[in-house]
Order: structure tokens, then C-alpha cells, then sequence
């Protein structure tokens, strides 16, 4: 035992004093959680649109002031010309052309007249297809909630927005557990090259000219893996909590269990890596042809709905896609795609099958 | 006379065997190793003498043949040999990023006993660079420092593989000190050397191998007399006695010009400088720049081989 402690201690010696492999273990996850954050910080979405009134009237003036209370969208008046040139720099996501006629239009309307309809143009990009249908549909509204009030009808249906969660899940909450995925995977199958390293340079077959028993250096390596896996998680939700209002609703029990399950999984996976990579460089290269497919055929950056079939069957193979659901159930009580034992289950079961093949093919020197 | 193998072996290597793929590493190789002596394999790259030696540490099982160190089989007391013995490997690096002192104290815990690291710091002269990280070490200091983390447990058995390889002459003299008073304070050394004149410095007795096999061992006398019984007594050219009178002196064999020096091949040099004295002095003279030399262990490896140990 004290044997292992040593050892443990001067691994994370090491690893502390390399600053490059602790700016790549910390630094990355951090990066990520602030640039996933900006993405999806604030739920709903603020569009900038370029308001163009034609008409110039008093009525419009109202319905634009309307408009602006009551829809998530900041008003930038301007000629269509200039608009136009707005929104191909970049500066607004659509153009909402008020046309001339409109108050005489409504003018008659009240006087008893029926008048023509006059059409309240909306320029939108349709390759921005999300923004393009929320503006269209938020213009929609804007036009039926004036023709119903200047119809003067009272509305027989109204919808209630509402949503199937148990917590507030915004954007930021549901990738903040996934990151957290992310990076104890990376974490883990990452761990096979420092291994390999010590192999390479003959330093574990120095410690094999030792008593120092074998289980102590694999434990050694693996409780040093688990410490920078509870820095993170700590850096990572200390971040997701404190900047971007992430709320943490779990327990912190199980959502540690998962922590650590997933570390442990993910390095026994770093182990087989290990095994079968003769040379640092061939490790360098497998780690990272393996990471990708476990990253993008998981869950954990888009739903599993979205993938086609085949893809999604290779999904539901993935330990991350296991450990993404986990974490977001446990953390910010996410919707499950299967119930938490399922997820350890599948977890655990990686797990063994690596160590077995780690423990059979792994070698020394 | 040093002791004989036998009952006071420390180690014991009985016909073993190892091969890889189709290389055989070592094949067929025997020898055993008596307390407080050091122990020389010597012999070119490739030789086999670094396999053997690990095989020895329970580093690698042998294919066949059996190894015993202080009385137990490596097969099945490795931890047990593992805590009494000390290893220092040719070509290992150490955790670049811990310091002397951390990687000192954290072999420490490997070992059921371990020595004190500030008696390890002073003995192996690296007091002044306690403090600095592995990395920054230069190569005699890092030899030192892997000497030192083979003593760490207070060996009674040091294995040292080339010790000096790539040492400049003083920091290869500054080692030499240090073998030697381990073997001072009772440990058996086995060491492996592709250097004639460090074989012949340290080591009591010496095999020679090759091929994975040893071709020959025992003293450095007594392998250099088994080939070459006689010596030659060399002296200059310029006014030296005719070559019919040096022939006819005692016990000499041959005569021999070289470029400027005369030597003469003898089974009994007292006698034949005796003889070779009074015979210059009658003429008035002396011979100059008198030496005796014998054959050395270059001579030895080279009639054993029909090449020099150093191509």
C-alpha cells in the first residue's frame, strides 16, 4: 500500500510537472464547456432583425413597438437597401419590409370596408434554415395577432407553450454532462500513451526488477487517472455552474459512481490501446483514430433520433453514448434513452471485456 | 585464491537456453558465482550476456535450464530474489520529471528494507544534485544515479550491465571506485562489460561469451595462461646482443624483431632476465627500456573468436 501511494504520487508528480499534457488534460474541457456555452447560452434565441417602414405611419409605428415587446427580437430600422446590405454582412438574421398603404389599409378596414390584403414581406436565409423558420414563424405571429385584433374578434384557440422535462434543461445543461463525458474518455484511452512511453523507455521493466507488486502499478496508474477525472468534473461543472447557470439537480453520489465508472472504463479501454501499440507514435495514432469514433458515434453531442438507422445501431454499441445519458440523468436530470442500471451495466461490461483483453495481451517490455 | 564455486554459490546458472523467434539468445549457458566476488561476462554486442543476465533478475524466463540466486529458483521466488537483489539496466530511463531525491525515497517503498537516501546521496557523490530533476542530469551522473537506485534495498547481489558504457575515462574510473567498495563491504557482483581493461580491473573471475554461449571462463590469469604460457620480454633494438647469443639464452623459445625493440619469447622470465643481464653486462651495457609483458584478455577473445572484440 504504501508502495502504491509512492507511486501514485510521483505519477502525478509527473504529470503535474508536464506542463503540456496538464494544459491538454485541463485546458481542453474548459475550452470546450465556455465555447459550447456561448453556442447555447440564454435558451431562447435573440434575433436581430432590420425593420423597414414604407408606410411611415403612426399604425405602423405601434405595431413595430408591439412587436418588439412582445417577440425575442432587437429592431434595426433602416431602407431596404441598407437592410439588405445588413444582413449580407452579417448584422441581422432577416428583414421584415412593412409596406406603403398599410394604415390606409386598416384605416378602411375599421371604417367597414374590405379592403384588399396587403402583404408584410419577410426576407429570411434559408441557409440559416433553424433562424429562417423561427423568424417566418415569429412574423407569422406578429400578422395574425394583428389581423385578429383589428378584426376584432376574440381568439377561440391558443396554444400554451410548454415542455415534457422534469428540470429546466437548457442548451448549456444538457453539453455540460456531455463534455463531461468527453473528457473522461478522452482521459482514459488518452492514459495508454504515457504507458506506452514507460514501456518504451524501459521504466517498466525497471519497476519489474522490483518486488513492487504488478497490481500496484496498474492501481497506481488508474488512481491517477481517477484524480484528473475529479479535477475535471470539478473544473468542468465549477465552470457549467458558475458562468453558465448550469443547475446540478442529482445526487452527488451516484453521479461520482458514474464518474468513476466511466474513468475506469474508458482507461481500461487506454490499456488495450496500450497492449496492442508497440511504439509512442503508434499509440499517438491509434488513441486518436479510436476517440473519434467513439465521440461522434455516441450520443452525446446530438440525439440518437436524428441518426439513421445503421448509425444509430452502432450508437447504442458506444460506452460514451452510456455514459453521456448517465451523467445527464444523474446531473441535470436529463431524459433518459435507457434507465441507469442499463447504463452501468453497460458500462461495467466494457469494462471487464477490455481488462480481459488487457490482461492478455498487455506487455511489459 | 579466491573461492571456488560450490557451496558458497550466490548464484547458480545450470544449461540454460533462450531463443527468440530463431535467434538463439543464449545457448546453453552455465556458470555460477561465489559470495563477494565479482562476476564479468564479457563479450561483444549481441553476445548474449544482457539476456542472461536478465534472465538472472526473473526479468525473462529461460526456455530451459534452471537459475538459482541465493538459494531459490527464480521460477518460483521472483518477489522473494527481487527484494534481496539490486538491478541496474544498460539502456533504462528514469521518471524525467522527479528529482534524485523523490525517485530515491520512491524506490524506497518498493523493498521490504531499504538504506537511507542521504547515505545512498553521499555514497554515490550526488548530494549536490538532490534536488534537480532526472532530466537535467548529465550521463555520469545518471549512471551513478541508476547505481544508486540499485542499492537502494542493501543488496546482498548487484547486478550492474555495462556500467560504464559511454562514461568518459574519469567518471568510468569514478564507477570502478564504487564497484569496488561494494565488493568491500561483502556483495556479490554480476556485471557485464564489452571493455578488456574494466574486466581485467574489477572482476575476480570473468566469462567470456559469444554467440550466446560461453567460450571460456576464470581468472583473467588463468584464461590469458591456458593460451599463452609464455611472456615476452621486450627491450630496444639499438645495442642489443646478437641474436644467436639471445637465442641460446635460458628457457627462451623465439626471438623476435618488432620495429625497434627486440622481444623474446620465454617460459621462465626470472631466469631469462638473469642470463640476459649478465650477458649485457660483460659487454658494458644494459638493455633499455626492459619490460615484461604478457598476453591480455584481447589476445584471449581474439584466439577464440579468430576476431577482436572491438569491430
Amino acid at each position: 500500500m504504501r508502495a502504491l501511494r509512492a507511486l501514485s504520487l510521483a505519477n502525478l508528480k509527473s504529470f503535474v510537472r508536464d506542463r503540456a499534457a496538464l494544459f491538454w488534460t485541463l485546458a481542453f474541457p474548459i475550452v470546450f464547456v465556455i465555447l459550447f456555452g456561448t453556442i447555447f447560452a440564454g435558451g431562447g434565441a435573440q434575433y436581430q432583425l432590420a425593420w423597414v417602414d414604407q408606410d411611415g405611419s403612426a399604425t405602423a409605428a405601434a405595431l413595430r413597438a408591439a412587436f418588439e415587446a412582445n417577440a425575442p427580437v432587437e429592431l434595426k430600422d433602416g431602407t431596404f437597401e441598407e437592410s439588405k446590405s445588413r444582413m449580407l454582412r452579417g448584422d441581422v438574421d432577416g428583414i421584415l419590409v412593412i409596406p406603403k398603404g398599410l394604415s390606409a389599409v386598416i384605416d378602411a378596414a375599421h371604417a367597414g370596408q374590405h379592403p384588399d390584403p396587403i402583404e408584410v414581406t419577410v426576407v429570411t436565409d434559408p441557409s440559416r434554415s433553424n433562424t429562417s423558420l423561427a423568424i417566418q414563424q415569429i412574423a407569422t405571429g406578429l400578422v395574425m395577432a394583428a389581423n385578429l385584433q383589428l378584426s376584432g374578434a376574440s381568439p377561440l384557440l391558443t396554444v400554451r407553450p410548454d415542455a415534457l422535462q422534469t428540470q429546466q434543461l437548457n442548451g448549456v445543461s444538457f453539453f455540460v454532462p456531455s463534455i463531461l463525458a468527453m473528457a473522461l474518455m478522452q482521459l482514459g484511452v488518452f492514459a495508454s500513451i504515457p504507458l506506452v512511453q514507460q514501456r518504451e523507455k524501459l521504466i517498466l521493466k525497471r519497476l519489474n526488477a522490483t518486488p513492487l507488486p504488478r497490481w500496484a502499478l496498474v492501481g497506481s496508474n488508474v488512481a491517477v487517472r481517477l484524480v484528473i477525472a475529479a479535477v475535471q468534473t470539478a473544473l468542468i461543472l465549477g465552470i457549467g455552474i458558475a458562468l453558465l447557470g448550469v443547475k446540478v439537480v442529482g445526487d452527488p453520489l451516484p453521479i461520482a459512481g458514474f464518474v468513476i465508472l466511466g474513468a475506469l472504463t474508458f482507461t481500461s479501454i487506454g490499456y488495450v490501446i496500450a497492449s496492442f501499440a508497440r511504439t509512442e507514435e503508434a499509440a499517438n495514432g491509434i488513441t486518436s483514430v479510436v476517440q473519434f469514433p467513439l465521440m461522434f458515434l455516441s450520443g452525446i453531442f446530438f440525439p440518437l433520433e436524428v441518426l439513421p438507422d445503421w448509425l444509430r445501431s452502432v450508437a447504442t454499441l458506444m460506452p460514451l453514448t452510456y455514459l453521456g445519458d448517465a451523467l445527464r440523468q444523474t446531473m441535470v436530470g436529463g431524459a433518459p434513452f435507457m434507465p441507469l442500471p442499463v447504463d452501468a451495466a453497460v458500462l461495467g461490461g466494457w469494462l471487464v471485456v477490455t481488462l480481459g483483453i488487457s490482461a492478455r495481451f498487455f506487455r511489459w517490455q | 585464491m579466491l573461492g571456488r564455486p560450490g557451496q558458497d554459490a550466490v548464484i547458480t546458472v545450470d544449461d540454460v537456453f533462450k531463443a527468440y523467434g530463431d535467434v538463439k539468445a543464449v545457448d546453453g549457458v552455465s556458470f555460477q558465482v561465489s559470495k563477494g566476488e565479482i562476476f564479468g561476462l564479457l563479450g561483444p554486442n549481441g553476445a548474449g550476456k544482457t539476456t542472461t543476465m536478465e534472465m538472472i533478475e526473473g526479468l525473462h524466463a529461460p526456455d530451459s535450464g534452471a537459475i538459482h540466486v541465493l538459494g531459490m529458483d527464480v521460477r518460483h521466488a521472483a518477489t522473494a530474489i527481487k527484494n534481496r537483489v539490486g538491478v541496474q539496466l544498460q539502456t533504462a530511463a528514469l521518471y524525467p520529471q522527479l528529482t534524485v531525491t523523490e525517485l530515491l525515497s520512491l524506490f524506497g517503498t518498493f523493498y521490504a528494507r531499504h538504506q537511507p537516501v542521504e547515505r545512498l546521496l553521499e555514497d554515490l557523490e550526488l548530494g549536490e544534485k538532490r534536488n534537480a530533476q532526472t532530466k537535467n542530469l548529465s550521463g555520469g551522473q545518471r549512471q551513478r544515479l541508476s547505481v544508486a537506485l540499485a542499492l537502494v534495498n542493501d543488496p546482498e547481489v548487484v547486478f550492474l550491465d555495462e556500467p560504464t558504457t559511454g562514461l568518459d575515462p574519469a567518471a568510468r574510473h569514478g564507477l570502478w571506485t564504487v564497484v569496488r567498495r561494494l565488493k568491500g563491504e561483502g556483495r556479490t557482483i554480476l556485471m557485464t562489460t564489452h571493455y578488456m581493461e574494466e574486466a581485467e580491473a574489477l572482476c575476480d573471475r570473468l566469462a567470456i561469451m559469444d554467440h550466446g554461449r560461453i567460450l571460456d571462463s576464470g581468472t583473467a590469469e588463468e584464461l590469458i595462461g591456458r593460451r599463452f604460457r609464455e611472456r615476452g620480454v621486450h627491450f630496444r633494438r639499438a645495442g642489443a646482443p646478437d641474436q644467436e647469443k639471445l637465442q641460446a639464452l635460458p628457457a627462451v623459445s623465439r626471438v623476435v624483431y618488432e620495429e625497434d625493440e627486440v622481444v623474446l619469447f620465454t617460459s621462465d622470465v626470472p631466469a631469462t632476465i638473469a642470463a640476459l643481464l649478465e650477458l649485457t653486462s660483460r659487454a658494458g651495457t644494459e638493455p633499455a627500456d626492459l619490460m615484461i609483458r604478457r598476453a591480455s584478455l584481447e589476445d584471449v577473445f581474439l584466439e577464440l573468436t579468430g576476431r577482436a572484440l572491438r569491430d
